[in-house]
């Protein structure tokens, strides 16, 4: 019997974060002198690190103001702080955790609450994913490009997007992600199937059409 | 209801196999299911299986966006900079 999925089965541990994070060359040289306040070395993971950093805020708030914003406040921030990083998690996991809380504390200062995930960035039930019971379909696997992916997380409702973004992307645990959003767990795990649900749903859309797609593309 | 245990008879309905999906892949395994009432209905359902595969699929494709596609224009470190020099208190030594 072949299941599918048994060719999955890398457990995710927590110290996963450091294998997906992998150290960059220069880098602890670089947060050594900005330790010490050294104006080269803030450059040095600047230049590092800003294209990951915003490009979390640019998907976490979905526009490019904001963003550009919050990839500002982010890097105030670790350089007021970067002394108190013990390089007990890769420095890029630590920074884009940083990163995270300061986005969700600036959209809670919009209003946007968080807390009560379910009730405020829950979709409407029209735009939560079809339940799947029946219906027989081609398999996405192998078909979906990064671009694709890309525009069609873009395109998920803002609750589903974030906790998309922070486990399937950034590689948070459910009981992290539970305490930036400020939910249970079990609400962050529901959220990240309907999120994926979703996604399916979309990338097949997206599949249906290819030609309209091109064309727009290319006009 | 017959005094068989029926706990492992009745097969699963798409709708019960579905509802354990998120707790199946939230367990760490990305989908990796183990449970012979599961299985079982994934080996005979087609529908199922496929949308399985197209979670998996989805979840590791995820990975690739770690890589970053976008630049923050030079404005940000230009008003980045502006702070720090306005600010000497940045990285100071003895700040907790
Ligand atoms: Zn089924």
């Amino acid at each position: 019997m072949d299941v599918q999925g048994q060719q999955m089965t890398e457990p995710k541990t927590a110290p996963g974060l450091f294998k997906r994070n992998p150290p960059i060359a220069g880098e602890a040289e670089a947060i050594e002198r900005a330790k010490a306040g050294d104006a080269e070395a803030f450059s040095k993971l600047y230049a590092l690190h800003k294209r990951r950093v915003y490009t979390l805020c640019l998907r976490m708030l979905g526009n490019v103001s904001e963003a550009e914003d919050m990839t500002q406040e982010a890097f105030l921030h670790l350089f007021r702080k970067i002394g108190s990083f013990r390089g007990e998690s890769a420095f890029s996991t630590w920074l884009h955790r940083l990163t995270v809380n300061l986005v969700l504390m600036h959209l809670r200062k919009k209003g946007l609450q968080l807390v009560s995930l379910e009730e405020t960035i829950n979709p409407s039930e029209e735009d939560s994913p079809k339940r799947d019971f029946g219906s027989r379909d081609t398999q996405l696997a192998g078909s979906v490009d990064r671009v694709a992916l890309e525009r069609a997380v873009a395109s998920l409702p803002p609750g589903y997007r974030m906790v998309f973004v922070l486990h399937d992307v950034e590689g948070f645990e459910h009981n992290e992600i539970a305490v930036m959003l400020e939910c249970s767990t079990g609400n962050s795990k529901s959220q990240l199937h309907k999120a994926r649900l979703k996604l399916r749903e979309l990338l097949r859309q997206a599949e249906s059409t290819p030609q309209d797609n091109l064309k727009e593309a290319a006009l | 209801m017959t005094l068989q245990k029926s706990n492992r008879s009745t097969p699963l309905s798409c709708a019960e196999f579905q509802e354990k999906l998120p707790d199946l892949f939230a367990a760490g395994a990305n989908g990796h299911i183990e449970d012979p009432a599961l299985l079982d209905h994934l080996s005979t359902c087609e529908n199922c299986s496929a949308l399985v595969r197209d979670l998996q699929y989805i979840a590791d494709q995820a990975r690739q966006l770690l890589q970053p596609t976008h630049e923050p224009s030079d404005d940000v470190w230009k008003k980045i900079q502006e702070s720090l020099a306005a600010d000497p208190s940045y990285a100071e030594p003895n700040e907790k």
